[in-house]
């Protein structure tokens, strides 16, 4: 795989792997792939079961790369105190996720840093680490 | 009198707490159904005295049963949810091979979960209760259970179903709902843990306060599992205000439309 500047793949697995709700994780990420997607968000679905959020990501060429990652649910995530607004296109955004297992550039967020230092918990779940 | 009678290398105050220990437990053991009454008095309760579980319940998010777990699955504020898990489950041979082979998980094409897995999933439920019928609400597909509780048997020979079919019945303040008739296409979790036909769950919902629900649930299924197993839950009220939402799977069902889930994938039980 080329290198990238905005996907670095972690080397740790030490990170909680999130719960999903409607489908199980093994089958469609993939536990020994963390990746980080960095860049600009291009849109926001804010949608059951999952919340959607498409960034742009360039590589040490310059070129952009769209990612797509997966998040929790609306239900979820408002009652943690998102809303449809809180990631707006063009926001600068890092994730923290795991990539899905056909290798297209498809994750499931963990954590969405945003341009102001805010860290956001983006799974379905904050009560359990298990893939 | 004179208290100090013991060897001088203890401490004089142990003999005088071993005492007061055995006191106090007595009097606690005998305090117990005094102090049990008292509590029971606290619980809400219909006007036929029936114990009251009408609510919107935050619960843990049970992915897996085998393992234990803290925190509410909400994402809201409700504090004091707990799993305790079945830790290893005893399969039979028949149960070992479904737990190993390759599957898709049905959920992911918004087939219903069934009822143990709707049981886990980190959405809330209401309990709507009469002193006939009992209904959980689940957010999680919006879909819902209807329990009779009027005495009625489960019934025989009835068509298998995602659900299955329930009655309950009251034991003092400890709603107990038995249900079978489960078709065996679905999950006990998310964990992907293999259930049967041959399935019947056994629930005890019974109040620790006003706030918190005791829930345990104990699985049989002979076919899949060499002996029962249970969970141990604790549930809590939301807030004021906090009610249940639409939840619907398909709406960006992204992962199974663009083809992003495996249709075959081998888990290890």
């Amino acid at each position: 795989m080329k290198q990238m500047l905005a996907l670095l793949i972690a080397g740790t697995l030490a990170a909680p792997i999130p719960v999903l709700a409607h489908h199980s994780f093994a089958a469609e990420f993939d536990a020994a792939k963390p990746v980080t997607v960095q860049g600009a968000v291009e849109k926001v679905e804010w949608t059951n079961p999952h919340i959607w959020v498409y960034v742009d990501a360039k590589d040490a060429a310059g070129k952009v790369e769209r990612w797509q990652c997966e998040g929790g649910s609306p239900n979820t995530l408002a009652r943690q105190g998102w809303s449809r607004d809180t990631l707006k296109p063009g926001d600068q955004v890092v994730i923290e996720g795991f990539r899905a297992k056909n290798g297209s550039n498809t994750c499931n967020s963990r954590t969405v840093k945003t341009a102001n230092g805010k860290t956001l918990f983006a799974g379905s779940s904050l009560g359990q680490e298990n893939p | 009198m004179k208290m100090r009678s013991v060897p001088s290398n203890r401490p004089s105050n142990v003999p005088s707490l071993i005492v007061m220990v055995v006191a106090i437990a007595g009097l606690a053991l005998t305090a117990a159904p005094a102090a049990g009454q008292a509590a029971a008095a606290k619980i809400p309760r219909l006007a036929d005295g029936k114990p009251d579980f009408n609510g919107v319940w935050d619960r843990p998010r049970v992915n897996d049963i085998t393992r234990d777990t803290d925190g509410c699955g909400s994402g809201a504020s409700t504090v004091g949810c707990k799993q305790k898990g079945a830790g290893d489950l005893p399969y039979t041979a028949w149960g070992r091979e479904q737990a190993s082979g390759p599957r898709f998980d049905y959920a992911a094409r918004c087939l219903p979960w069934g009822y143990t897995r709707a049981m886990g999933t980190a959405y809330p439920i209401e309990i709507i209760q009469t002193p006939k019928r009992l209904a959980y609400l689940f957010e999680s597909n919006n879909v819902f259970h209807v329990i009779p509780t009027d005495g009625r048997k489960l019934p025989e020979g009835a068509d298998p179903l995602w659900l299955g079919r329930s009655a309950g019945r009251y034991e003092g303040d400890t709603l107990v709902i038995e249900t079978t008739g489960f078709n065996g296409q679905t999950w006990l979790d998310t964990a992907e843990h293999p259930s049967s036909d041959q399935l019947r769950v056994t629930e005890r919902l019974r109040h620790i306060d006003v706030d918190h629900l005791e829930y345990e649930v104990t699985f049989e299924d002979p076919k899949t599992y060499s002996k029962p197993f249970k969970n141990t839950r604790i549930w809590s009220r939301m807030k004021p205000g906090e009610e249940l939402m639409e939840w619907w799977c398909m709406e960006n069902n992204k992962d199974l439309l663009e083809g992003l889930i495996s249709p075959t994938h081998v888990n290890q039980p």
